[in-house]
């Protein structure tokens, strides 16, 4: 009997040890290319926010959301010639079918630069239109969901069906994005005056 | 030869894992929203039954009996992570539509039961023509279903618009209601090709005969 157990014990160790072997060099394999692909998507839209930026500086763990239903992943400061220009900040939050993920940039005149979908889970023809950038919320403008946001100053109340403009028949969805967008550009603009002024004050010291 | 084609056959029409086992159902009806994401899943499954049945046969001598369930999910989870770390690596955009699906190969009813059923104690060679069977008998439902229910729901086929544009999309076909009326129109539409088949076999057959008596 116990001879029996050993036994059994020894043959699922065998296979479940061969298992790992094989699942490290795939692991090995791919890993490279996962992080390749991830810092790609994370790129394009940085630049696509920031066309002008130089360079990006990881600001992720200085800034902390205030809010518990939104999370910052992420935060990436823009800046050309030493001197920011905006801030990027990549909040994630719940929606309608799951976790959506944003990537919000906001500039020095506190106006929202732009505003990417990155990853959502709701309903294909419905909230996931949010992320569909043929899909548009103002036929005549052609402007999708988060278009809408570009330009927008942070002043505005941010509420669906008065300033934004709802994606038809996903209310949820729309009031969720706009929140995460409202907390992650609020957050970001306070980060942005910081290290604004902060490049500026040698500058006045120095005169 | 002729044994292997059959056993290839039996899963795309008479013993379809979808429409007449029916198994697997949760992650067909729920991914088949789209065409690609039906031809993804399709393939990362077949990719993920060939290689369980193969490894498992090959072993079928030596996994003890008693521990044969805990060795499958081993010899399962270790192909579903290897494509969903491919996917990941050389088709993020597929994999960011499919999400949590791949990794929810690894509790597919189908698997587990062509497993159990089939290659713990059939020949390799026997294993491999009823794994790829009963992958084309699965994929072939789901492109069937995604392309239905894209068309009608979003008007597009593979994201490429093919409605007119003053065409409503009906948004019941891409929610999970809509999903289960185009799976019961499959089901119909293959009980019809199945009764179609034994009839023109029993015809054949009788013919045989006479030509026999």
């Amino acid at each position: 009997m116990m001879k029996d157990i050993v036994k059994l014990g020894l043959v699922l160790a065998a296979f479940a040890a061969a298992a790992c072997v094989g699942l490290a060099f795939v692991n090995l394999a791919t890993e490279a290319q996962i992080a390749v692909n991830a810092e790609k998507q994370l790129n394009e839209s940085l630049s696509g926010l920031f066309s002008e930026a130089e360079r990006f500086e990881d600001l992720s763990a200085e800034l902390k959301s205030p809010d518990d239903g939104v999370k910052f992943e992420a935060a990436y400061l823009a800046l050309r010639a030493g001197a920011p220009l905006g801030l990027a900040v990549k909040a994630s939050g719940q929606s309608y079918g799951g976790p959506t993920t944003v990537l919000v940039g906001v500039g020095l005149d506190r106006k929202i630069v732009g505003v990417r979908v990155l990853d959502g889970k709701d309903t294909p023809g419905l909230g996931a239109n949010a992320m569909n950038p043929t899909f548009f919320v103002d036929k005549s403008k052609k402007t999708t969901f988060p278009g809408q946001f570009a330009g927008k100053a942070l002043s505005d109340p941010f509420e669906v069906k008065n300033d934004v403009i709802a994606i038809t028949a996903s209310t949820i969805t729309s009031k969720a994005i706009t929140k995460m967008i409202k907390v992650a550009a609020d957050a970001g603009a306070v980060r942005l005056e910081a290290s604004a002024q902060a490049t500026q004050a040698p500058a006045t010291g120095g005169m | 030869m002729k044994r292997l084609w059959k056993i290839f056959k039996q899963g795309i029409i008479n013993e379809n894992p979808l429409l007449m086992l029916m198994i697997g159902l949760c992650s067909a009806l729920a991914v088949t929203t789209s065409v690609s994401n039906g031809v993804g899943m399709g393939l990362a499954m077949t990719f993920v039954l060939l290689f369980s049945e193969i490894i498992i046969s090959l072993f079928r001598k030596v996994i003890p009996s008693s521990a044969r369930m805990p060795i499958f999910i081993i010899v399962i989870a270790a192909f579903t992570t290897i494509i969903d770390l491919v996917m990941k690596a050389y088709f993020p955009e597929l994999s960011k539509s499919m999400g949590v699906f791949i990794p929810l190969i690894v509790v597919n009813c189908i698997i587990m039961g062509r497993v159990e059923a089939f290659a713990s104690k059939e020949k390799v060679v026997d294993c491999v023509a009823d794994a790829l069977g009963m992958g084309l008998g699965y994929t072939w439902v789901l492109v069937g279903i995604a392309a239905l229910r894209e068309l009608l729901g979003n008007g597009t086929l593979a994201g490429v618009q093919v409605m007119p544009a003053s065409f409503q999309p009906i948004l019941f076909f891409i929610l999970p209601p809509g999903g289960f009326l185009v799976f019961a129109l499959f089901i119909s539409l293959n009980i019809w090709l199945k009764g179609r088949m034994q009839k023109a076999e029993a015809k054949s057959a009788a013919k045989a005969e006479e030509v026999a008596a």
